[in-house]
């Protein structure tokens, strides 16, 4: 006889299906907060949409008003015995349903921007990723090797680090108007606030990470004749490879908040200008659909990474199941609940 | 003792035993240890970890280090292999004084020290590819070679996560090895493995040895592991740690596991007991009698 495993054991293991399911469970969650709020009528909806004006002469149809501002003028127009205006209640501007902004990531897309010298939404995201990927890949260029020199050499760490803990302290933005003065209004500044809020964190999260490498692997290349040299690219950089890529991946995010503040600079450009743009357009479905498509584009492409370093590091033992298997797993049941659906239609199929 | 069996002195050597220790005294020294010192500074003071070691090892001797904890065996096989300087005294590697880590002394470590990113071929063709003494493909023939030799052929290719603890220490042996070290150092190479596998690993090693001309210097704090094992046994004091005794085993080769049984087994066994942990005298070593249950002793 087995019983369910309790759900809330110290540091046990879950079960595939559990972890799917609390996966599942942790997007759900906020989604279904925001849907109650969005289509549950009590809860919350400060404003009223007006869908018959009635007598109020500053009432159009459509027009958002305050609940209160709502009842004191058919409170005036009753006194008046005026036709009382009707609506429902709604959210503000600023807080469209999930509906909505679903809607929005698919007609973002395909919407033409409202003058011709603006980006289209691609464009737009495109941009802001080219910006940075640059950022992040001199960043790293330069970063990597000496972070990993750092944790291997205490002279190159003692010479860099202290420095490096200083300035890892100033604020990327504030040297936005510097990065202008320097390298002008278009890209190149941004380029540089990224790098600046990379890099510096880089050289020490990298050298803290090769310092951790197994003492006992070093001691044991030696005794096996391995030069200085050769502990260093033999031993110490693949013994913390997986570290630092799995580092890299969680720097990439960091690389990703500055993004907004770097689109900011001299001419804002990307997806910031984007979600400026539709802001004050009052396009607030398709602010949140920029935002969320930031949220995704992050999380999927460091579960691309984080699948692509299970190929490039094939001594590590994954036991447990990836995300990404996960997706193509709940991917692959779609496909075949479809495929029998389908199936099951063309017998019902009405002439 | 009452009913204890009448064992022979373990000096007490067969003839044929007498002329295998005759012989091996006649092999060249390989490795000879003089007066060795090792201090450690502590807040406490200065700690002698090592005191006027002195040792020497022949070629294709089998000898076995043993001692109480603290008795500075493991830093005697780290200075051995030259990743700890000695604060006095001399080690010399076929008569010339030894300087830092190299390949003619091969190491066994009692952590798992296989490269986790290699593969077992590419782990045993490690010291090979570094010294650059051979070319690629004679590397990874002669790793082939010494993978066979270990009974690890259908493994080459796997990674050390995918092996047993007793499997990665063959492959740690056969790594050491493929370099043609003059000495094998191992320091407590199967401490952390249990005593099944711990009792096959020592068949292996001994087969191994037969295969190989190298001189093993073998760290342990197993009686019977040494007995079983070695030619000669170093016993060292602990605090200061000093050469107690050099015992000589008089038990025969080929070695099996028949033999932790014979007397001329038990007789050394018996005598490294009294040499490491003498019965001790002192009250306060045994625990007060208080009795925690009222169930009498013949309870079922």
């Amino acid at each position: 006889m087995t019983r369910a495993r309790p759900w809330f054991r110290l540091r046990s293991e879950l079960s595939p299906r559990r972890r799917l399911g609390l996966g599942l469970l942790s997007f759900l969650l906020p989604l279904g907060l925001w849907s109650a709020v969005s289509y549950v009528p009590f809860l919350w909806h400060p404003m009223v949409r007006i869908s018959d004006p009635g007598g109020a002469a500053w009432f159009s149809r459509g027009q958002l008003v305050e609940r209160e501002a709502f009842a004191a003028e058919n409170a005036r127009l009753r006194a008046r015995a005026a036709p009382t205006a009707r609506g429902e209640p709604a959210n503000p501007v600023f807080l469209p349903a999930p509906h909505e902004v679903a809607r929005a990531v698919f007609t973002g897309f395909t919407t033409r921007p409202p003058r011709p010298e603006e980006p289209w939404l691609h464009q737009a995201l495109w941009h802001s990723i080219t910006v940075i990927f640059w950022g992040f890949f001199i960043s790293s260029i330069v970063g990597v090797p000496l972070g990993v020199l750092c944790g291997a050499l205490p002279a190159v760490a003692r010479l860099n680090e202290p420095f490096v803990e200083f300035f890892r302290y100033l604020p990327a933005p504030a040297f936005g108007a510097l990065a202008v003065a320097v390298l002008g209004i278009h890209d190149p500044p941004k380029v540089a606030i990224i790098f600046i809020g990379t890099f510096f964190q880089q050289i020490l999260v990298i050298a803290n990470t090769t310092r951790r490498v197994d003492p006992a692997l070093l001691e044991a290349a030696q005794t096996l004749g391995a030069s200085r040299r050769q502990l260093l690219f033999r031993v110490v950089v693949p013994g913390v490879i997986t570290d630092i890529y799995t580092d890299m991946r969680i720097l990439l995010g960091w690389a990703w908040t500055y993004l907004i503040i770097a689109e900011l600079i001299g001419v804002s450009s990307g997806i910031t200008y984007f979600i400026n743009q539709q802001a004050k357009y009052r396009n607030y479905d398709k602010v949140f659909a920029c935002i969320i498509l930031i949220g995704l584009i992050g999380l999927f492409s460091d579960m691309f990474l984080a699948a692509l370093g299970r190929r490039l590091f094939p001594w590590t033992p994954n036991a447990r199941g990836s995300w990404l298997a996960a997706v193509a797993r709940i991917f692959r049941s779609r496909r075949e609940s479809e495929a029998l659906e389908a199936a099951a239609g063309e017998d019902v199929a009405p002439a | 003792m009452i009913g204890a069996i009448e064992l022979p002195s373990h000096t007490q050597q067969t003839t044929e035993v007498r002329d295998r220790f005759r012989r091996l005294k006649q092999r060249p020294v390989i490795l000879e240890v003089k007066n060795l010192v090792k201090t450690f500074e502590t807040p406490a003071g200065t700690v002698r970890a090592l005191d006027r070691v002195s040792l020497e090892a022949r070629r294709r001797e089998f000898l076995c280090v043993i001692g109480p904890s603290g008795c500075g065996k493991s830093t005697l096989a780290r200075i051995l292999a030259g990743l700890e300087d000695s604060t006095s005294g001399e080690v010399l590697l076929d008569g010339a004084p030894i300087r830092g880590p190299g390949p003619d002394r091969g190491m066994v470590f009692q952590a798992y020290t296989l490269f986790p990113w290699l593969t077992v071929l590419k782990n045993v063709m490690f010291g090979l590819e570094v010294t650059e003494s051979c070319s690629r493909d004679q590397a990874e023939r002669e790793a082939r070679q010494w993978i066979e030799l270990i009974g690890l052929k259908r493994f080459a290719d796997s990674y050390p996560h995918q092996l047993s603890g007793g499997m990665k220490q063959r492959v740690a042996i056969a790594r050491a090895l493929a370099n043609r070290p003059r000495i094998l150092l191992m320091d407590e190479p199967f401490g952390a493995l249990d005593a099944q596998t711990r009792c096959q690993m020592q068949s292996y090693l001994l087969q191994i040895w037969k295969a190989v001309d190298v001189t093993i210097v073998f760290i342990t704090h197993d009686l019977e592991e040494a007995v079983y094992l070695a030619d000669r046994i170093l016993v060292l004091d602990a605090h200061p740690g000093r050469v107690r005794e050099l015992v000589e085993v008089p038990v025969p080769r080929p070695r099996h596991q028949e033999q932790l049984v014979s007397p001329s087994f038990l007789a050394t066994r018996k005598h490294l007991e009294e040499l490491i942990h003498p019965v001790s005298q002192d009250q306060n070593d045994r625990l007060p009698m208080i009795r925690m249950t009222q169930v009498g002793d013949d309870v079922e």
